[in-house]
């Protein structure tokens, strides 16, 4: 959520976020075959353990089990090929209005991602998420010296409510470079 | 109709070493790539399909997306750590970009080992590179292997 300046303070905002939970997200679908499959496609990946079923009934999951970076993909609703961009994004993207950190920008860079896999994604598993802000601050770049930090994290949980994986997004929103000039110029 | 995959090959954390590298696997980005892209990962934002929509976005080119990049990263790690092995974690910077018509290689190297309470650990370097752009995305993942006792 892009502010003014004058409203504009990272000690309140980082009280007020850090640590604040989004809502629940439910996984449209189940975790199921045929996403695996056009996901290993992409790959070129060929493992029984995702593609196989008559493999996976005999593997120690006694089922297929999906890549762990397919975790978010099942536990959300997906976005649908009628959108190719636009003004919605956010909207479009699934972001959560309460995890909406005010930032002087609107300009989103996502800047590295990591994953942490607990449990397995078995066929017919179902999935859930609960988003929320870890960590926020203010780190110039080259381009805008208060680009704003945003630190996501996002439990992802099964039907039995076991924590399956988590991920840690660091991305960050900074001001186009005509906005930092007029800033520059005023000063 | 039926598939037949063949089981991938077990690696064992006893015959792991520091500075082994795993040579992973290699693949051109031509349009057939760039619609498995988009088919596989459910990304239709068009950035990532439509050469004009990214040009007028400053880009030059489309650019490959998230989830593709994340995908190739974790078979290469799910791929070493084999049917009885498991990837623990992944993490991947976004630091340059892969586009149309390069040949990306995904690689990876060991750089630790550990035997903790969680299992025999192996720490790796990845990362996926393009003769364009070098290496586009730096990662590091960590895999538990079976041992052999």
């Amino acid at each position: 959520m892009k502010v003014p300046e004058s409203q504009f303070d990272i000690e309140a905002i980082r009280k007020a976020y850090i640590g604040r939970k989004g809502k629940r997200k439910d996984g449209l679908y189940p975790v199921e075959h045929d996403p695996i499959r056009r996901h290993e496609h992409m790959t070129h990946g060929l493992n029984p353990l995702f593609l196989d079923p008559a493999y996976g009934k005999k593997s120690k999951y006694g089922s297929n089990i999906a890549p762990g970076v397919m975790t978010d993909y099942f536990a959300g609703d997906g976005t649908w090929p009628s959108w190719g961009g636009g003004p919605d994004i956010g909207a479009r993207m699934g972001a959560d209005p309460e995890l909406d950190v005010p930032t002087l920008g609107d300009r989103a860079i996502n800047l590295s991602t990591t994953w942490e896999f607990l449990a397995p994604l078995k066929i017919g598993d179902v999935l859930w998420s609960e988003p929320s802000i870890a960590d926020v601050y203010v780190k110039g770049i080259k381009i805008d010296p208060k680009a704003v930090w945003i630190v996501n994290e996002t439990r992802f949980y099964n039907q039995r409510n076991e924590l399956v994986a988590l991920s840690r997004n660091t991305g960050l929103r900074h001001r186009a470079p005509e906005e930092v000039a007029a800033e520059a110029a005023k000063a | 109709m039926s598939i037949d995959l063949k089981p991938l090959p077990q690696t064992y954390f006893e015959d792991v070493n520091v500075g082994d590298e795993v040579p992973g696997f290699s693949y051109k980005l031509d349009w057939t790539e760039m619609v498995k892209q988009v088919s596989g990962s459910q990304d239709f934002y068009a950035v990532h399909h439509d050469p004009e929509f990214a040009k007028s976005g400053g880009h030059k080119d489309i650019f490959y997306n998230t989830g593709w990049t994340r995908a190739n990263l974790y078979r290469l790690l799910a791929d070493f750590a084999g049917p009885d092995g498991w990837v623990r974690k992944l993490h991947f910077e976004m630091r340059k970009m892969n586009r149309p018509n390069v040949t990306i290689q995904v690689r990876g190297k060991v750089t630790a080992k550990e035997q903790t309470a969680e299992g025999n650990l192996v720490h790796l370097d990845v990362w996926i590179e393009n003769e364009e752009e070098g290496v586009a995305t730096p990662a590091s993942g960590i895999v538990i292997l079976p041992s052999k006792a």
